[in-house]
């Protein structure tokens, strides 16, 4: 990665799929185009109309962690991530602006049965008993790790006082795809996943729980404190998110 | 040459070492001449058992990681477990006393790796009695031991502050509940605001059968009242869910779920948690005193009560006898009812040793009590234990008045 201390602003864009085409959506909006440099599947790129701007496209997770080095200045990737993979985000990363795109709840899910379990409180208590019946803690198949830990601990995120519903009696077993299949599998009792319309839930006989939204996500541009910041990559950071509706929330 | 703008790690200096060997020897040799037989658990261990048993706090500093079997595997975040298992593999079929000693490094993850007071690795120093004949001498004199250890090591501020969770069970056995309430409340004993939240809610049991629909509703209610068998709700429970479609998926049973709900049906049959016992439970956990007045303290709560547990507060006093027999005087020692240490394990008696220049939340010390976790490792019997561990990187610093 380029070092970001020079006279230019590194802006981090999805690399693939949806995010990155509602992120070169937005720029066109604002007058910019977003377009790569050298071949066409190349990892580098430029912001056409705004020189100075140097694009780089990467998987959303790993924008999470450029920010968090300060080896990028912007990124466009979800509040998700940033949550999960930075802890203390607020100390490392400031989030400028939600894009009104990438929607996604993560949630926490039990089977569909578990018909006595409705909410964390009810969850804890069948967690004890289910120590007790297997001799070991109830497993939560999930990638995120600190986003899980967190929330069961009690922490709520958006501002929310902290919750005296806590859920202990756990264990985290990281999943890295499919992780809706897990308890299925026989893998894990339960889930915490992303879901934007709940219908792959239900469709692996999961339910989410009624006080189980960890967070509500979309894509934001999110701004790293860790990197060199100069004049001119003030002025640049300041011209992008003019170009992209200026500061507070996204337009529908 | 002069480093610029980088200060050397004080803690790898070959004076640091030099001085962390020495405190090593006289720790060791004091367990030694105590009778503790030195053992050498492995430092790599199957992660199960350890995320199994430890809070969730150290769960989540444990470095775990995938050998290329596949097996999970984790650096010991601890050496209480690893002994527990090593004193079941030697005596699991007898049951017979045994005392080890350990001296080895141990890993929990940091996220500020500056800390001196709480290094990523550091060496564990203690001592583990199985199956004491007299527990409550084998506490006092683990504590000794420990005690002697770090005075022995040239510490003289240091501070004791003790606990006693055997006190705290004797208080929910002594209050008239469910017993899967008693569960609930030593649940939440760490975490005194999910404590409070819960003897709430048992004082005012919510509704129940929200979702359930009518026959289901009957049957868990006749199943909890023994009128059919737990076997019959069971049944019930697989009509209901065929009925509506929901599959089983997973590990947990509809046996289980069955279970689940004939104890909140009893909940709601339950009369709530007396509001005075709330207050009673909600006063210990708040209660802070100096060991010798514990028992008068809670006498005091409990006056105007039928509640009786003189036994439990007798053994905590006969407890502070023996401290002073084995030549340390912890009656001045602070006591809170809510303190429990960290780890989950823990049943009986505890203690911190702290040190003035080093944070609260960091003791030199630690240990106690812990007659659940040999039966929690092997599924088999309970085996009595008592421990304590010495955290030797920390107990050097505060010798040294915080500074390396």
């Amino acid at each position: 990665m380029t070092d970001a201390t020079s006279e230019r602003l590194i802006l981090a864009v999805p690399s693939k799929g949806r995010l990155m085409d509602d992120t070169a959506a937005l720029i066109a909006k604002g007058g910019l185009t977003l377009a790569r440099t050298g071949n066409e599947r190349g990892y580098r790129g430029e912001l056409k109309g705004l020189p100075g701007v140097e694009v780089a496209f990467v998987s959303a997770s790993e924008i999470a962690d450029l920010l968090r080095k300060g080896e990028v200045h912007l990124g466009v990737t979800g509040e998700d991530l940033i949550r999960d993979l930075i802890p203390e985000a607020e100390l490392e990363v400031e989030l400028l602006k939600p894009l009104g795109f990438g929607h996604a709840d993560v949630v926490v899910a039990v089977p569909d049965f578990w018909i006595d379990v409705s909410t964390m409180s009810d969850l804890e208590e069948a967690a004890l008993l289910y120590r007790r019946r297997h001799g070991q803690r109830m497993r939560v198949a999930t990638k995120y790790r600190t986003l899980t830990r967190m929330f069961f601990a009690g922490h709520r995120y958006g501002g929310s006082a902290a919750s005296l519903d806590t859920v202990t009696m756990y264990r985290i077993v990281e999943s890295l795809g499919a992780t809706e299949g897990a308890p299925a599998a026989g893998l894990a009792e339960l889930i915490v996943d992303i879901t934007s319309t709940g219908s792959t839930l239900r469709a692996n006989g999961l339910r989410i729980l009624d006080d189980g939204i960890i967070l509500k996500s979309e894509a934001n541009l999110v701004m790293s404190r860790r990197a060199t910041w100069s004049p001119v990559s003030e002025r640049l950071k300041e011209a992008v998110l003019e170009a992209i509706g200026g500061r507070g929330k996204a337009s529908a | 040459m002069i480093a610029v703008g980088a200060v050397a790690d004080p803690t790898k200096s070959a004076r640091w070492i030099e001085a962390l060997g020495q405190q090593s020897n006289i720790i060791t040799s004091i367990f030694a001449r105590a009778g503790f037989e030195p053992v050498q658990p492995a430092v790599i261990q199957p992660a199960a058992i350890f995320l199994d048993l430890i809070g969730e706090d150290l769960r989540a500093r444990t470095y775990v990681f995938t050998d290329p079997d596949g097996r999970e595997l984790c650096l010991r975040p601890d050496l209480t477990i690893p002994t527990s298992q090593l004193y079941l593999d030697r005596c699991g079929d007898t049951g017979e006393p045994a005392r080890y000693s350990y001296n080895g490094t141990v890993f929990r993850y940091q996220r500020d790796d500056a800390n001196l007071a709480r290094p990523r690795e550091f060496r564990q120093a203690g001592i583990e009695y199985f199956a004491p004949p007299a527990p409550p001498q084998a506490e006092a004199e683990i504590l000794a031991l420990t005690v002697e250890s770090i005075r022995a090591s040239g510490l003289r501020a240091f501070n004791v502050r003790v606990g006693d969770l055997a006190i705290f069970d004797a208080l929910l056995e002594a209050i008239d509940m469910p017993s899967r309430w008693r569960e609930q409340l030593r649940h939440h004993l760490r975490h005194p605001g999910a404590f409070r939240r819960q003897l709430q809610k048992l004082m005012r049991p919510e509704e129940f059968g929200r979702a359930l629909a009518e026959p289901l509703f009957q049957a868990i209610q006749a199943a909890r009242r023994g009128s059919i068998r737990h076997g019959d709700a069971v049944a019930a429970l697989e009509q209901h869910l065929e009925a509506r479609g929901l599959a089983v998926v997973g590990t947990r049973t509809l046996d289980e779920i069955a279970w689940q709900l004939e104890g909140l049906a009893a909940d709601l049959k339950s009369p709530p948690l007396d509001p005075r016992a709330a207050l009673l439970l909600d006063a210990y956990i708040k209660l802070n005193a100096p060991a010798k007045e514990v028992s008068a303290s809670v006498r005091a709560l409990l006056k105007g009560t039928a509640i009786d547990i003189d036994p439990a507060l007798a053994s905590f006093d006969e407890r502070l006898r023996l401290a002073a027999q084995e030549g340390i005087d912890i009656s001045d020692a602070p006591f809170a009812g809510g303190f429990g240490r960290q780890f989950e394990y823990y049943t009986g008696f505890v203690f911190e040793v702290l040190s003035p220049v080093i944070e609260i939340e960091a003791p030199i010390a630690g240990g106690g009590r812990y007659d659940r976790l040999v039966e929690a490792i092997s599924g088999g019997r309970a085996i009595a234990a008592v421990g304590s561990a010495i955290h030797s990187e920390r107990l050097l610093l505060a010798v040294r008045g915080g500074r390396p």
